[in-house]
């Protein structure tokens, strides 16, 4: 009898929370996500005003801000223009394979880098108590302290020092600029206020050297570190309407 | 939340690998015929914050140039390599290759179009963690 009780008391408690969530047409969360790589791992905090579209509103689109602080060491950095890496800046670089002959290294000793950018976010609402989503830097700008690096091409090299490039902004494939977050995650509503959040963390940081040091085939100071992370998290729920 | 640090804790011990030492086994052979070949210059390695000793010959020999130690012996450490350079600080150098073993003679070609009149140390540096092992200049 106690065990009837408890499904329909939970069956009840499903069924009010599937039918708050349709009937809610925007959201305003907070996430803080804490995720880890080799030899590398990162903070973010991002915050993101949703509405909710379609019948059941079960789909989110949303715009936000986030601050991620990046922390490795000893990652290799490479070559970073588009120009270089594809020999093209169109869109359709997407599509194109890196011409490898025009990427070099820099290895940079302690990589620090701290992004703020305004971020888009898409998530779906697969049941009363998952969700899943995608999240997206855009534009924002970067800071940290200046770091060693030795920047490597074949069997030369440079040991120089390099700075977190300052102006973030994502476009297509290579032709990003700068240090750009992006989450796939899957969050599990706890209650109606907490979920945890875990998911993979695409992670795009970028230093720009003191000197143009590579200067085959054409000049640059621009090296980037594309760093796939496991992150894990928090999400809490600021505003329902 | 428990159950969360336990993860983290997994996931951060998974990215702690082993690293690559190295060989420590003397070379049996080497690159050139030492006997025929024409020292150019020459130097004593010092060990920089590390234990190293040795010296550092530059040779031709046929036109072809090599760095030769011997003798030689270094500290192990991780991706440890070989550096030719202008400077003592190593701002721009030529990658001799890994090193080989920590003991005993040993030879680096050095690449071809290498002008070597320019170049005036020698280094063992540890690339992945930018250290400098050893060095020695050679004149």
């Amino acid at each position: 009898m106690k065990s009837a009780i408890a499904v329909v008391i939970g069956l009840i408690q499903l069924t009010a929370v599937f039918a708050q969530s349709q009937s809610v047409t925007s959201n305003t969360f907070a996430d803080a996500a804490f995720a880890i790589g080799n030899h590398e791992g990162s903070l973010s905090l991002l915050f993101i005003h949703n509405w909710r579209l379609g019948a059941n509103k079960k789909l989110g689109v949303g715009l936000g801000g986030r601050i991620t602080s990046y922390l490795g060491a000893n990652q290799y950095y490479i070559t970073a223009p588009a120009s270089l890496t594809s020999e093209s800046t169109s869109p359709l670089i997407f599509f194109k394979e890196n011409v490898t002959a025009n990427i070099d290294s820099l290895l940079v000793k302690s990589p620090q880098i701290t992004s703020v950018n305004a971020s888009i976010n898409i998530d779906y609402r697969v049941s009363a108590k998952v969700i899943v989503g995608f999240n997206i830097d855009a534009i924002g700008f970067s800071f940290g302290s200046k770091q060693k690096g030795n920047y490597i091409n074949g069997y030369q090299g440079k040991n120089t020092e390099g700075n977190p490039t300052s102006f973030n902004v994502l476009l297509i494939s290579d032709n990003d600029r700068g240090s750009l977050n992006s989450e796939l995650y899957g969050k599990y509503l706890i209650n109606d206020t907490w979920a945890l959040k875990a998911g993979a963390q695409f992670l795009f940081t970028e230093y720009t050297t003191v000197t143009e040091v590579q200067q085959f085939p054409s000049a640059n100071d621009r090296f980037r570190n594309k760093s796939l992370l496991f992150a894990l998290g928090v999400s809490y729920q600021l505003k329902n309407r | 939340m428990r159950w969360i640090s336990v993860i983290a804790l997994v996931i951060m011990l998974m990215a702690c690998q082993p690293e690559d030492a190295v060989p420590t086994n003397p070379v049996t052979e080497v690159d050139f015929n030492v006997s025929q070949a024409t020292l150019l210059k020459k130097g004593v390695l010092q060990g920089i914050d590390h234990v190293a000793s040795g010296t550092a010959h530059l040779y031709d020999n046929d036109g072809k140039k090599f760095i030769y130690f011997d003798p030689f012996s270094s500290q192990n450490g991780p991706d440890l390599k070989v550096y030719l350079s202008k400077d003592v600080n190593a701002s721009d150098y030529i990658r001799l290759g890994p090193l080989k073993s920590t003991m005993g003679m040993q030879a680096y070609a050095v690449p071809v179009n290498c002008d070597v009149t320019q170049y005036h140390y020698v280094h063992i540096w540890c690339e992945k963690y930018t250290v400098v092992f050893a060095r020695a200049e050679i004149k």
